[in-house]
């Protein structure tokens, strides 16, 4: 197996939640785990195996009971709130599993609105930038557009332009076809999966489907990894 | 895209609450502007309307009624004095100008007020001038010749059409005696723009009583000594006779500015009422709104929004809804000002200087976005402190 840089790097990292009378919930427990930058990781696991709570850690926006979370070598956990939301806006792109677009902005102005948070692109730009996006993921179309105008798949497609629009590094797709039928999500998954490719953008997905199983580089079970006797290079090859 | 565009987006986005809350603010707003512009205009108008003669003496009753009826032409006449007194104060060597007054009936709502020349003259201490847009003024004519002649005021002329040489009477038994409009006074914004002068001659012929019983009654008469310090003297003099009255129109003006300021308390404890409801249903606006979109901020959140970004998009939307309403409120407060200012006009009310801009309109406004932000800071602060990972769990 060939050597790659981690785009993101975990040690030592915990994760409860209080349940009232000094008791708490375990749910991560990961001693060290890299995800190589570049490629399509896909996360899989039982249900409350800590899956979203993973990737939540990861785009800093819930912090580690325990230990460090490094993203491009920043580590995210450390950094005070206002510096980890604008990191989170600039480095990293979320896609969720129901889309999650506000419905009060059209199409174009909910990627406009991931640049407007993200305040690296001028803002005479973004228009031009959000159009090109959504273009490229054949929504040239559909830009003045509210959610509720558009199919669950092109609402996706948005999602993932608006995840796309400042260029980041690493995306993190939670469940991002199951909301979709089957055909449906090939073609969304199958987009997702070309640009992040063409872009050379890391993509860490939590699914259980098969079709993005089989798409990944890699297939990681979050029961594998998170153990304290786990280590890094436990990766199981589809 | 900005902090305010979004704010405004999403006011947009849920059109008909925005619009219900705005105009429950404009509606407040507008209370509290129309209650202020007539309170002020209602004290304006009293004061504008007031007269220059320092003393009035009328037959014994309420000075109020005394001054409402003669100066303002409010109420219901007082009972007549002789012309005799009338007589009395021309030939007190005190008195500098003394002018009868007679208050009748009235045509089409607008009040008969005999008088003589003398209430229209321009003297050097008046600070109301008479002037005639239209024919001339009436003549002084002796009681045995009354010509019958009638001098409108300018709202008598608009409202009813009268012109310069038009007859008319009111009811079958007045028929007998028409009156011929010899000339229209310009406006005087005062109770004189809503009467129709006569000749005291005229009148006494018009009347029934003091045609068939020979008498020439007044209502009231119009006094300026010649000296101030002769006022009280004047004033104690008219008040021990059992028949006549004298009182001063600013002290009876001072009594019912004080009657007003009453009402403008109650009407300020009524206004704070009026302020908390439209600062509840802001509040219960802006905080269901703010519950009902925890997801999309759950969702900005992630995207990189900051929590002060939340803050400032919620406030200003609940600010926005306050500039919205606060504007529609003070312009609609005019409207309802204008509305109820034609009303208590239309009854003889005085109303004056309604739509001088002062301090009321930059106060309230700004009152009404303060209150804005009032009520947006507890939804803007659950706004703020909503817990990203909780609120995207669910359908995450």
């Amino acid at each position: 197996m060939t050597e790659v840089p981690a785009a993101v790097a975990l040690h030592g990292v915990k994760k409860a939640f209080p349940l009232g009378n000094g008791r708490s919930l375990d749910v991560l427990n990961i001693e060290h785990w890299a995800l190589p930058a570049g490629r399509c990781t896909v996360l899989t696991g039982p249900s409350g195996s800590g899956k979203t709570t993973l990737l939540n850690l990861i785009a800093g926006v819930s912090l580690p009971t325990a230990g460090t979370i490094a993203v491009h070598d920043t580590n995210i956990s450390a950094l005070p709130e206002p510096r980890r939301d604008r990191f989170r806006a600039q480095h990293i792109g979320y896609v969720f599993q129901t889309f999650n677009l506000l419905s009060a902005f059209t199409a174009l102005e909910n990627v406009m609105l991931s640049m407007m948070f993200a305040g690296a692109i001028p803002k005479p730009e973004q228009r031009r930038r959000a159009a090109e996006i959504l273009a490229r993921l054949g929504l040239g179309a559909r830009l003045t557009h509210k959610p509720q105008q558009l199919s669950r798949g092109e609402q996706q497609r948005i999602a993932i332009a608006r995840a796309l629009a400042n260029h980041p590094p690493l995306i993190l797709a939670d469940e991002p076809c199951a909301s979709l039928d089957a055909g449906t999500a090939r073609e969304v998954l199958h987009e997702l999966l070309s640009v992040c490719r063409e872009a050379g953008t890391t993509l860490l997905v939590v699914s259980h489907e098969t079709a993005v199983l089989a798409a990944g580089d890699q297939v990681v079970d979050v029961t594998a990894i998170n153990r304290p006797e786990y280590r890094v290079g436990a990766v199981e090859r589809v | 895209m900005t902090v305010l565009t979004v704010a405004l987006k999403y006011l947009r986005g849920r059109f008909v609450a925005s619009a219900l809350t705005s105009l429950s603010v404009a509606l407040g707003v507008s209370l509290v502007i129309a209650s202020g512009l007539l309170s002020r205009g209602i004290k304006q108008g009293f004061i504008e309307g007031t007269t220059d003669y320092s003393l009035l003496v009328g037959a014994k009753g309420s000075p109020t009624q005394l001054v409402l009826n003669v100066v303002f032409r409010m109420d219901v006449p007082t009972p007549n004095i002789s012309y005799g007194t009338y007589r009395d104060l021309q030939d007190d060597p005190r008195v500098e100008v003394a002018v009868p007054v007679a208050m009748g009936d009235a045509f089409q709502g607008y009040r008969y007020v005999a008088t003589t020349g003398g209430y229209f003259a321009a003297l050097p201490w008046r600070r109301k001038t008479f002037a005639i847009s239209q024919g001339r003024f009436f003549r002084d004519d002796p009681p045995e010749q009354p010509a019958y002649e009638a001098v409108l005021g300018a709202d008598v002329a608009r409202r009813t059409g009268l012109r310069v040489g038009d007859r008319f009477h009111e009811g079958e038994e007045m028929a007998e005696y028409p009156l011929t409009v010899v000339g229209i006074l310009r406006s005087t914004d005062s109770a004189d723009d809503r009467a129709i002068f006569i000749s005291l001659a005229s009148y006494w012929q018009m009347n029934e009583v003091s045609r068939k019983m020979q008498v020439k009654p007044l209502t009231a008469v119009l006094v300026r000594p010649k000296r101030m310090s002769d006022l009280a003297g004047l004033h104690r003099g008219f008040n021990v006779t059992a028949e006549t009255q004298a009182v001063f129109p600013s002290a009876v003006l001072l009594n019912i500015f004080n009657v007003l300021s009453l009402v403008d308390e109650v009407l300020a404890l009524l206004l704070v009422i009026v302020a908390i409801v439209v600062l509840l249903y802001l509040f219960v606006s802006m905080y269901s709104a703010t519950l009902e979109r925890k997801r999309e901020i759950a969702t900005m959140r992630a995207l990189g929004a900051r929590r002060a970004t939340i803050l400032g998009i919620v406030l200003l939307e609940s600010c926005a809804l306050a500039v919205i309403g606060g504007a529609l409120g003070v312009a609609g407060g005019h409207g309802v000002a204008y509305l109820g200012a034609s009303m208590l006009g239309g009854r003889g009310g005085p109303v004056a200087n309604l739509f001088v801009v002062g301090a009321l309109e930059p106060v309230v406004f700004g009152g009404a976005v303060a209150l804005g932000a009032l009520a947006g800071l507890l939804p803007a602060v659950l706004a703020y402190r909503t817990e990203v990972a909780e609120n995207l769990a669910p359908l995450s």
